[in-house]
């Protein structure tokens, strides 16, 4: 008997592609037979016999998985899987496991494979789709030498800890003291009617009460930490690592919208969910006591690298991570450097410049970076800092981060100079309008303290940024470099590939792609009033500060992202079959779609280069 | 003699066969009623909605509604949202629809969401139009999840044991019509989200000891 209505199901039916397109009747039909199941969060369903047919969530979220687990892709709510089952009888012997507590509509195997050939638009999609699946799925099983234990892309909520161990404020810090050792624990919430007010650590009362010999009766509230730093259940692992690592903190507790607190996360939590991960990594490093061990650690940075990429982390998200280990590499560095050539005469600040200050880094970026120092050096000091500037470039490019080809190294006296100096050098480039000297310059206007006082390099940027606002005409100069370079859309909409050498016929992702976005963005960032380094981050303030339609900046954002996905799966493959790092892409590897994509990727650069001329160089061209 | 303690062992066997088979071994019907009031002996039945679980799985083509000719819509027009003109149109004999009801009952559990009404009103139907006798297992899926509550010593505030509000707790997605056919599917897949958070290798008699019976319709 056909399925009778049921409004429910048929408003769903109604709205979610690819039936929205189906007639009534056809919508009706493809109904006749489907069975509701519902299954639990971790469950896994295996598509054979009555099961392997296609499935359409309702509600909840599921992952795709090949047999030795390695992720092919995350569906939820209105998305189909079991397709390649019912084309073609699950020949990779996918599983699918529930990321949610899900309800699932199952079709009927036989009408769904009718209503496959009856209606091409309908059996099109599900094509696509399957086609789309096994891209994925060779890509991940192109690299299983990851380990399929690394998901950092589940959400906190997975790995957290439910069993709370609370406390009030006013209680005395002897009775919680007994609580947490009682537990087991090293750290207790401080909860009032259930939301978080405070957290009291191991650390904390080793510092505020043992150390300073307080008192075992002290209150709760005088030594904890208010309103600390928290996470959503939704917030993903690597979120979580990310921010333990910037924070230095071993604690997160994660609250819900209205700060109830329902669970706790660990640095302890994260290592037990990893093998290699970049927190532990970040801890590794700083174990290290000599250059060497840390080049040794640095061996599995490749390997680390290619596992984000694995776990289909969000390229932005990977530059971010990459980033917060070379600066604690950096740091690391220079800690070593200040225990052999002992303490350093005078405060300064390692400067890093272009990718790193950027956050945006990938394999085998060089280093561009430089000193800051509080004064002129006198002829000794100048010395000191000339070893301890050697000493952590080459430590760096032992650890894997090659020495910069244009010398823009700490290593290098050019680049090594007190506040007046680099402000004097800014204001030289500002100023003079040549393109010539801005060409080679720009990445220095990308710049970030890794080490020492952020503040001096604040002042410097606020004094750049006030003489690039007076300056209309190094905008323009800038514009006149962003858009010297034009991405790689030929006349006849074919590509201009690299006609010579090595690369012959291949696309220079980086130079042709992401660094024409990097320029737009620094160009738009530097005429903000607020500086940031990323280009994301530029990009958003430009549409805060209204500088961009946020149509623009978007399209710009989505183009990057873009891009930088297809570099650092090229980089990632190349470098497992050959050892380094390329960026170069051949278009002939992609598909048709995936070409077609690029050519818009392209095309939405060469439109903001238009827009920005229109923007900076009215008047001067 | 002989033949009676076969019947007696044949029983005791099926008994203990029934005890060890998985709750999916089991058809269910999953049934809502919509009335015209809260008191059997009064109030009648307006709508009669319900889907079966087969395997498992809620088989959506078993998918029944039925509108009783008998209903006068009245006031509670605005809650379920039968109006005198679809009584016209769509009206069954409520007799009928009994028996109709009853045909699908057979060799299958019953299920409602707070059965103690439903149960009344299926009573009183019974004895009004004389129909033979039925035995019916019953679960309860409202007292379910006061069993499992209790259990895990949560204690739910109040209204909390409404349909909407545990399919909440299970993410189930919200449904807007309340009509005795979405009532039933949404009591089903409730069903199906509560057996799931049992574990495996639940039964159907873990089920009816949280939250279940036996009852008898009866003529009189």
């Amino acid at each position: 008997m056909a399925a009778i209505d049921i409004p429910e199901v048929h408003k769903f039916i109604d709205v979610t592609p690819p039936f929205a397109n189906l007639s009534t009747a056809e919508r009706k039909q493809i109904l006749v037979g489907v069975a509701m199941v519902y299954v639990r969060q971790g469950q896994t369903m295996l598509l054979e016999g009555d099961s392997a047919t296609v499935h359409l969530i309702r509600r909840g979220a599921c992952e795709i998985r090949t047999p030795k687990g390695g992720l092919v892709d995350q569906i939820a709510d209105g998305e189909c899987f079991g397709v390649s089952s019912v084309m073609a009888q699950n020949p990779d012997g996918l599983q699918v496991v529930a990321m949610e507590d899900s309800l699932v509509y199952r079709f009927d195997k036989a009408c769904f494979k009718e209503m496959l050939t009856q209606n091409e638009a309908f059996g099109l999609f599900f094509e696509h789709t399957q086609h789309h699946r096994r891209r994925k799925l060779s890509r991940s099983q192109d690299k299983e030498l990851a380990s399929p234990a690394l998901q950092l892309s589940t959400s906190v909520e997975h790995i957290m800890t439910r069993q709370l161990i609370t406390a009030q404020a006013s209680e005395t810090v002897q009775t919680i003291a007994m609580r947490m050792t009682e537990a087991r624990v090293s750290s207790i919430l401080v909860v009032e009617q259930e939301k978080l007010i405070g957290i009291v650590t191991d650390r904390d009362l080793r510092s505020r009460i043992l150390a300073l010999g307080g008192s075992a009766q002290s209150l709760v509230a005088e030594v904890m930490t208010t309103t600390p730093i928290t996470l959503t259940p939704s917030a993903l692992v690597m979120q979580a690592q990310t921010l333990m690592s910037e924070s230095n903190i071993h604690h997160l507790p994660i609250v819900e919208a209205d700060n109830k607190v329902i669970g706790m996360l660990t640095a302890a939590d994260l290592l037990r969910h990893q093998e290699l991960s970049p927190l532990l990594f970040i801890n590794q490093i700083h174990r290290q006591n000599s250059v060497e061990s840390l080049a040794r650690i640095c061996q599995q940075w490749p390997t680390l690298i290619i596992n984000l990429i694995v776990t289909d982390m969000k390229p932005a998200d990977i530059g971010k991570v990459l980033a917060t280990v070379s600066d604690n590499l950096t740091k690391r560095l220079i800690e070593l450097a200040l225990l052999e050539l002992g303490e350093a005469p005078m405060a300064f600040q390692f400067l890093v410049f272009g990718s790193q200050a950027r956050r945006d880094q990938s394999l085998g970026s060089d280093q561009d970076n430089g000193l800051m120092l509080a004064r002129e050096p006198n002829a000794e000091e100048a010395e000191y800092f000339a070893h301890l500037a050697d000493f952590v470039c080459q430590g760096l490019a032992q650890c894997g981060i090659r020495l910069c080809p244009g010398n823009i190294m700490a290593s290098n006296a050019q680049w090594r100079k007190t506040r007046q100096g680099w402000q004097q050098v800014f204001e030289k480039w500002i100023k003079s309008a040549a393109p010539s000297a801005l060409l080679n310059a720009s990445i220095f206007f990308d710049l970030r303290c890794v080490y020492g006082d952020d503040q001096p390099l604040q002042i410097l940027i606020e004094n750049m940024q006030k003489e690039v606002a007076k300056n209309s005409m190094f905008l323009a100069t800038l514009t006149r470099t962003a858009i010297a370079n034009k991405p790689p859309l030929g006349f006849f909409r074919s590509f201009l590939l690299e006609s010579s050498g090595e690369h012959k016929h291949q696309l220079d992702l980086k130079h042709q792609g992401l660094a024409l976005i990097n320029d737009l963005a620094r160009l738009y960032g530097l005429s903000c009033k607020e500086y940031r380094e990323g280009t994301v981050e530029r990009l958003e303030q430009a549409i805060r500060e209204r500088l961009i339609s946020v149509d623009t900046a978007r399209n710009l954002m989505d183009a990057w992202d873009h891009l930088n996905g297809l570099r650092l799966e090229a980089q990632s493959l190349h470098w497992q079959a050959t050892g380094t790092a390329s960026a170069y892409l051949d278009p002939k590897k992609l598909s048709s779609l995936e070409r077609k994509h690029l050519k818009t990727t392209f095309s939405i650069i060469n439109d903001v280069q238009e827009v920005a001329q229109q923007r900076f160089m009215r008047g001067y061209s | 003699m002989w033949c009676r303690i076969l019947e007696v062992f044949k029983h005791w066997r099926q008994q203990r066969y029934s005890i060890r088979r998985t709750w999916s071994d089991w058809e269910y019907l999953v049934l809502d009623i919509e009335t015209s009031g809260l008191d059997p002996k009064q109030d009648h039945i307006v709508s009669i909605g319900w889907v079966c679980i087969k395997q498992g799985a809620i088989d959506l083509d078993s998918a029944r509604h039925l509108i009783l000719e008998e209903a006068q819509a009245g006031e509670n027009v605005g809650i379920h949202m039968i109006t005198d003109s679809d009584i016209q149109q769509y009206g069954k004999k409520q007799e009928s629809a009994l028996r109709y009801l009853r045909h699908f009952l057979r060799g299958r559990v019953l299920v409602m969401h707070h059965a103690p009404l439903e149960i009344g009103f299926l009573k009183a139907a019974w004895k009004q139009h004389v129909l033979p006798n039925f035995g019916l297992i019953w679960l309860d899926t409202l007292m379910l999840e006061k069993a499992k509550a209790e259990r895990a010593q949560q204690p739910i505030q109040e209204g909390g044991f409404r349909l909407n509000q545990c399919r909440e707790r299970y993410h189930l997605p919200d449904y807007q019509g309340h009509d005795a056919l979405t009532d039933a599917l949404a009591t089903a897949e409730l069903l199906l989200a509560q057996i799931a958070y049992q574990g495996k290798g639940c039964r159907l008699y873990d089920l009816s000891v949280m939250a279940g019976g036996k009852s008898r319709l009866a003529p009189r």
